[in-house]
C-alpha cells in the first residue's frame, strides 16, 4: 500500500513541475525572443520494487519564433539560429534571441537589464541609425555616413545545454560548447532583421491545454493518494474489530 | 479453502490493483511509457492477480524540436549507459552534446534503434505514455471497493467463528 501510496505521490511531484514549467511558459508568452519548455519524466520502476516517476529533465524549444514589425528604433530580431551576444558590468557574456535594445548614454546598445550588445557603439550625432542584414551598422550623421561596427552572432554546438538564466537569457556551459561568433547574412545562415522583434515561441492556447491536462492529472494522482490511505486506514481497523 | 486466507488473498490483490492504477498513473506524463494492466485469475490459494504490459502503441505528439523522435510501430531505442551496458528505451527526447553524440535525459548515448517489419521513425514527435487517466481512476476505486469488500468478508468469518467459539464455551 506504501508503495501505492509513493508512486501516487511522486506522480502528483510530476503534474507539479509540469505546472510550473508550462506556467513559466505562458508568463513569458509575451516577451520577444523568450523560448518555450518543456518537462520530461521518466518511469522510475525499479527491481527493488520502487514505484512511480521523476522529472528527468527541462527542454527548451529553440524553435524560431514569429518576426514582427516592432518600430522599435534599435529592435534586431534573428531569423535563423544563433544568438546576441550582451555583456554585464563586469564583462560576463550571457546569451539572448530577445533583440530590444535601446541607447544608452556612452552610445552603446543595452537590453532591457542593461547589458550591452556586443559589437557596436552608436555616436553621439547620429540622427538615424540602419543594422543590414549582415550585421553590419550604419549611422547617419549630418556630416554622412558613418560605419559604427558589426553586430556578430554566437552559434553553440549544442545550444540546449545552456544554462537559462531566466526569462530570454542565457549562459554557456561545457556541456554547451564555447559560443562560436558569425556573420549573419551569410548564404544558409542567420539574418538580422532590423526594426523586428521576435516573438515569443509559446502558443497560449497550447499552454492553456497543457495546464488543463496537468490539473487533471494532479488530481488523479491525488485520487490514488486518498485510496492508498483509506486501504491503510481500512486494514488498521482490521485489527481492532 | 479457509475463509479468512481466501478473503485475505482478495485483499492484497487489491493492494496489487491499486499498486499498478497508480504505476500507471504517476507516468500518465512519461513519454514512451507503457502502462501495466492488472490480470486476476482465481486459484486454490486464493486470488491472484498478474501484471501484464500493454504494448499498445501511445499517441504522438509534434513537438518542434528537431531531436525528439518517436517510434511509429513495434520496436526501441538502443542506449549505452556510462556503464557501458545498453538498455532499450522508447521515449525518445534526445539532445545533441558537443561532440555530435545524441542523449537522452539520464545521459545515456543513443547507439542504435531496433525496429520490427514495417515500423519507422519520426522526428520532431514524442510518444506520449497510453496510459488512459480515465480508466486509471476507475481502477484505483475498484481496488479501493474490492478490499473494502475483502475486509467485511474477513471480519464476517471473523465474527462468525468468534460466535461460534462462545456458544461451545456455553455447553461447558
Amino acid at each position: 500500500m506504501n508503495r501505492a501510496l509513493y508512486a501516487a505521490a511522486t506522480g502528483m511531484a510530476a503534474q507539479q513541475k509540469n505546472l510550473e514549467i508550462v506556467a513559466d511558459n505562458l508568463a513569458n508568452a509575451d516577451v520577444a525572443g523568450f523560448k518555450g519548455a518543456a518537462e520530461t519524466f521518466t518511469d522510475i520502476a525499479s527491481r527493488a520494487g520502487t514505484l512511480g516517476t521523476a522529472a528527468a529533465g527541462t527542454h527548451v524549444m529553440f524553435t524560431q519564433g514569429k518576426l514582427e514589425r516592432s518600430g522599435g528604433p534599435f529592435d534586431l530580431a534573428i531569423q535563423g539560429a544563433g544568438f546576441f551576444a550582451v555583456a554585464d558590468g563586469a564583462g560576463r557574456l550571457a546569451f539572448t534571441r530577445n533583440g530590444e535594445f535601446s541607447r544608452a548614454s556612452d552610445g552603446s546598445l543595452r537590453n532591457a537589464q542593461g547589458r550591452r550588445l556586443l559589437g557596436t557603439r552608436i555616436p553621439a550625432d547620429a540622427i538615424s541609425v540602419n543594422v543590414a542584414s549582415g550585421g553590419a551598422v550604419t549611422a547617419q550623421t549630418a556630416t554622412g555616413e558613418k560605419k559604427c561596427g558589426r553586430i556578430r552572432l554566437a552559434e553553440f554546438a549544442s545550444p540546449e545545454y545552456l544554462e537559462s538564466a531566466g526569462g530570454t537569457l542565457f549562459f554557456e556551459t561545457n556541456a554547451s560548447g564555447k559560443a562560436r561568433f558569425v556573420d549573419p547574412g551569410k548564404r544558409g545562415g542567420p539574418e538580422l532583421k532590423f526594426g523586428m522583434l521576435e516573438r515569443s515561441n509559446v502558443t497560449i492556447v497550447e499552454a492553456m491545454m497543457q495546464i488543463l491536462a496537468a490539473q487533471r492529472a494532479y488530481e488523479a494522482n491525488a485520487k490514488g493518494v486518498q485510496a492508498a490511505d483509506e486501504m491503510m486506514r481500512i486494514a488498521d481497523n482490521l485489527s481492532r474489530d | 479453502m479457509d475463509g479468512i486466507a481466501w478473503a485475505a488473498s482478495a485483499m492484497s490483490a487489491a493492494q496489487t490493483r491499486l499498486e499498478i492504477a497508480a504505476q500507471n498513473l504517476a507516468n500518465g506524463s512519461a513519454d514512451g511509457f507503457r502502462r501495466s494492466l492488472a490480470r486476476g485469475s482465481l486459484h486454490a490459494e486464493g486470488v491472484r492477480v498478474d501484471v501484464v504490459r500493454d504494448d499498445t502503441q501511445g499517441a504522438l505528439r509534434r513537438t518542434g524540436r528537431a531531436l525528439d523522435r518517436a517510434i511509429v510501430g513495434e520496436g526501441s531505442f538502443l542506449l549505452r549507459g556510462a556503464d557501458g551496458r545498453t538498455a532499450r528505451a522508447r521515449s525518445g527526447a534526445f539532445t545533441r552534446d558537443r561532440f555530435g553524440a545524441l542523449r537522452d535525459d539520464l545521459g545515456r548515448t543513443l547507439v542504435g534503434t531496433s525496429l520490427s517489419r514495417g515500423s519507422y521513425v519520426r522526428s520532431g514527435f514524442l510518444e506520449s505514455s497510453n496510459v488512459d487517466a480515465v480508466g486509471e481512476m476507475v481502477n484505483v476505486l475498484e481496488a479501493e471497493r474490492s478490499f473494502e469488500a475483502a475486509q467485511k468478508v474477513l471480519s464476517a468469518i471473523d465474527q462468525t467463528a468468534q460466535r461460534a467459539n462462545s456458544k461451545m464455551s456455553e455447553f461447558k
